[in-house]
């Protein structure tokens, strides 16, 4: 395999190689290595990755005649390699934009400062679907509400890394993050050896701190729960993974319970055993049939009474998704300026929001350079990329917009950056983003590195693995 | 301390998997006791439906009962809830829903297991590879005993796995016994000089608990069939014995909370044990003495879920 074969897609940045085909400085170890290995033997190495993948039961679920099926995680053998000094940058940026967005939930279900001082408009909290008015005046320790969250970056073709979205209700992926690495320490065991990759292991054990930190004054040794859908969920695998790493009980809604004392209990074979934090991984609605949706299994009824009481601490804290939402992301480079006095370290996409006339008739003239995102989905649905989109499906989304203007924002395209891609036996290029972890408590944590996930059908910018997207490791390298 | 939910799981996981070793073993030493018989004795394969149990099944959905027939149903058919692919896809499921509090090691082996017994089933039924794939059954699942006995804590989901494991052991020596009596009610009935091959029979009743070594060394001598009884029964020290399996139970019980409601039901089976003849020569006396067994043993398994699983007590 020559260098020649890493080509690179046109218009896009390539994270391991430049426009002529030379390693970037990061990834110089890596692509070296990849040219002695040669193509056969790469090969050889991913087959065995997948052999693991399938061996260690990693799986994701995907739904198909309503029915959950469990499909081995896919994993490309080649890494993405990000420098230790950008990464530093990237790893202040975020947490500069957590705090802002935590300081704004805080305000939100408090004082309003934001919005009394004329900086965020009062109509998009009232029209806002993730605004949980049960959660108004509400104190969580250290005013923290988003306690983990996943924010997607993309970079675009000068190499620019951008915020995509924050993801502050449920985000998942962090469990392949630490499997992709066990995974690409046995397929590139003499690389880890050679070079300084910043090890990922320590979230699980950062986790497990910052929830013991919630629990309610006076407890040393909080008992904590994973609170999970069940097997069915899409991100299971992941909630055992999790509740296994930090010593947790993986619970289901019906396996917990509040007493007439107002604190949370688990049923255990030795009967009830009071829980002190709860890492829900079911989404807000659904946690308490009394006070959100009263059909739901999932939940228990209750919990809202028990948190409100400081019974029991929930990360994250119900009602935090009322900042994880397309058309509240355009505001938070204004966040972090009024909150933190701090011009933002990491810049949004510049977003075009529909609400505003101006800004809508821009999105509906020019529709086919954007992508059209709808304010609350997740998972990529409802998502339309203007210049690959026809003209039915392009007037479609007008009249989407139109009809609800608040739940539609647009994006310029950016030109997602790729990495080379084992796909058919070939090293292609393929598009890529990335999705770290943080932490917030009483102080804050970044994975090193995170989650990339990598659009395996060429040409595709779609990259969720429920729409056939892969996933990579990620190095941070020391240079 | 451990999810009621859970333990449920841990629970069927570890009888499911037991069942799949089980019947492994009894598929196995059975296919290898019938080409050691004279044609015209035992040469049905029906007793091996009446060991593992669904017999109605069977023959719902049966008009031949010949080994193939016979084999695939016990081994590889998955309508068939007691088959080994079945157990072994059963015992996965439940451990999917209880990964976090067992070895993740523990967790690969059943994986492994479920891969290989859902893709290679059919060579569990072909005579010339059945010895192979069964024995895999039996070593994988051994496998992952080893894993928890080396790695994992002496915790609640531990004593359930253990619990679960006796629980099923125990079961299924009594069943083999069963139907050993039952056969010997119907030798009754046959021609002189089949006896000639009573000791071929007892050495497969062995073999199919994995007792023939064990028994030859505490016994000393050629096999007779009360000691043949005796051991699977009484002998404590042997751990596929009924005895050393009540003995597991009541450790486990001890260790798990509530004891004084869960103590009565293991105490019941010893009492009766106590009271049982140790003979093999009524078949019929025999054959009602398992009966009475597995009852006992169901109530063992009625007064865990009651206790651990509903929380009723």
């Amino acid at each position: 395999m020559s260098m020649a074969e890493l080509r690179t897609a046109a218009g896009s940045w390539d994270e391991l190689v430049d426009g002529e085909g030379a390693a970037r400085p990061a990834a110089a170890e890596l692509v070296q290595h990849l040219d002695e290995l040669g193509l056969a033997e790469l090969q050889q190495r991913q087959d065995l990755a997948e052999l693991d993948i399938v061996g260690m039961g990693i799986t994701f679920t995907v739904y198909s005649d309503g029915r959950g099926i469990d499909r081995a995680w896919p994993f490309d053998v080649i890494p993405r390699v990000i420098g230790a000094d950008e990464w530093r940058r990237i790893e202040r940026g975020l947490v500069q934009r957590l705090n802002a967005i935590n300081l704004f939930i805080d305000d939100v279900y408090h004082d309003q400062r934001i919005v009394k001082e004329g900086v965020f408009p009062a109509h998009l909290l009232e029209h806002s679907v993730n605004f949980r008015p049960e959660c108004v005046g509400v104190s969580p320790k250290y005013g923290v509400w988003a306690h983990i969250s996943g924010s997607d970056l993309v970079r675009d073709a000068d190499g620019t890394m951008y915020v995509l979205e924050d993801n502050l209700r449920v985000p998942s992926g962090v469990s392949y993050v630490l499997e992709n690495r066990a995974i690409s320490k046995r397929a590139f065991a003499d690389l880890f050896a050679k070079q300084s990759i910043l090890p990922v292991d320590a979230y699980t054990d950062e986790l497990n701190r910052m929830l013991s930190s919630l629990a309610p004054d006076g407890v040393p040794e909080p008992t904590i729960a994973v609170l999970t859908p069940g097997i069915f969920n899409s991100a299971y695998f992941e909630h055992s993974f999790l509740a296994q790493r930090i010593g947790a009980a993986l619970v289901e809604g019906a396996d917990l319970v509040v007493a007439d004392d107002e604190c949370v209990y688990m049923r255990t074979i030795g009967g009830l055993e009071r829980v002190h934090v709860i890492y829900r991984r079911v989404d807000d609605l659904f946690i308490d049939p009394e006070v959100f949706r009263p059909d739901s299994a999932l939940g228990v009824p209750g919990l809202m009474r028990a948190w409100r009481a400081g019974n029991v601490a929930i990360a994250n804290a119900p009602g935090a998704g009322v900042a994880d939402d397309k058309v509240v992301y355009a505001w938070v480079p204004d966040m972090i300026r009024y909150y933190l006095a701090e011009e933002p370290l990491l810049p949004n996409v510049p977003t075009y929001r529909c609400l505003y006339a101006d800004e809508r008739q821009y999105v509906i003239d020019h529709i086919a350079e954007l992508v059209v995102k709808p304010a609350n989905e997740s998972g990529g649905y409802g998502l339309l990329i203007g210049n690959r989109a026809s003209r039915t499906e392009l007037d479609a989304a007008i009249a989407n917009i139109e009809a609800d203007p608040r739940n539609w924002v647009a994006q310029p395209i950016l030109s997602l950056s790729t990495a080379p891609t084992l796909c058919d036996g070939q090293i292609e290029p393929r598009h890529l983003d990335l999705r770290p972890f943080i932490l917030s408590g009483a102080t804050n944590y970044v994975s090193a590195g995170g989650l990339t996930r990598v659009a395996l059908r060429r040409g595709s910018l779609v990259v969720n693995s429920s729409q056939g997207g892969g996933s990579k490791d990620t190095w941070i390298v020391e240079g | 301390m451990l999810l009621s939910r859970v333990a449920d799981n841990v629970y069927w996981g570890s009888r499911y998997l037991e069942r799949a070793e089980d019947t492994a073993r009894v598929v196995r030493s059975f296919t290898e006791l019938i080409l050691d018989l004279p044609t015209g004795i035992a040469s049905s394969w029906e007793p091996l439906l009446a060991v593992v149990g669904g017999r109605d099944q069977f023959d719902a959905s049966h008009v031949r009962a010949e080994e193939s027939d016979i084999v695939r149903f016990l081994v590889a058919d998955e309508s068939n809830h007691g088959s080994v692919v079945a157990s072994v896809a059963q015992a996965r499921e439940n451990l999917r829903t209880a990964r976090e509090v067992l070895p993740r090691e523990a967790w690969q082996a059943v994986n492994d297991l479920y891969l290989f017994t859902g893709h290679d089933r059919e060579s569990g039924v072909d005579r010339r590879s059945r010895a192979r794939f069964l024995s895999r059954v039996i070593t994988d699942s051994q496998r992952l005993d080893g894993v928890l006995t080396g790695s994992m804590r002496r915790d609640e989901a531990y004593e359930l796995w253990r619990l679960g494991q006796a629980i099923e052991r125990a079961d299924m020596t009594t069943r083999v016994l069963g139907v050993r009596a039952a056969s010997l009610l119907a030798l009754a009935e046959q021609p002189d000089g089949f006896e000639d091959f009573d000791e071929v029979q007892w050495m497969g009743v062995l073999r199919s608990l994995t007792a023939l070594q064990m028994y030859q060394r505490s016994h000393r001598g050629p096999i007779d069939a009360d000691s043949v009884v005796r051991f699977l029964l009484f002998d404590v020290a042997f751990p596929r014995s009924v005895a050393g399996c009540v003995q597991r139970i009541s450790e486990a019980f001890g260790r798990l909370p509530r004891p004084e409601h869960t103590m009565p039901a293991a105490q019941a089976v010893v009492d009766l044990l106590s009271g049982l003849p140790a003979r093999a020569s009524d078949g019929r006396e025999l054959d009602q003495a398992m009966d009475r067994v597995q009852l006992a043993l169901a109530a063992v398994h009625d007064t865990v879920y009651d206790t651990f699983v509903r929380g009723v007590i």
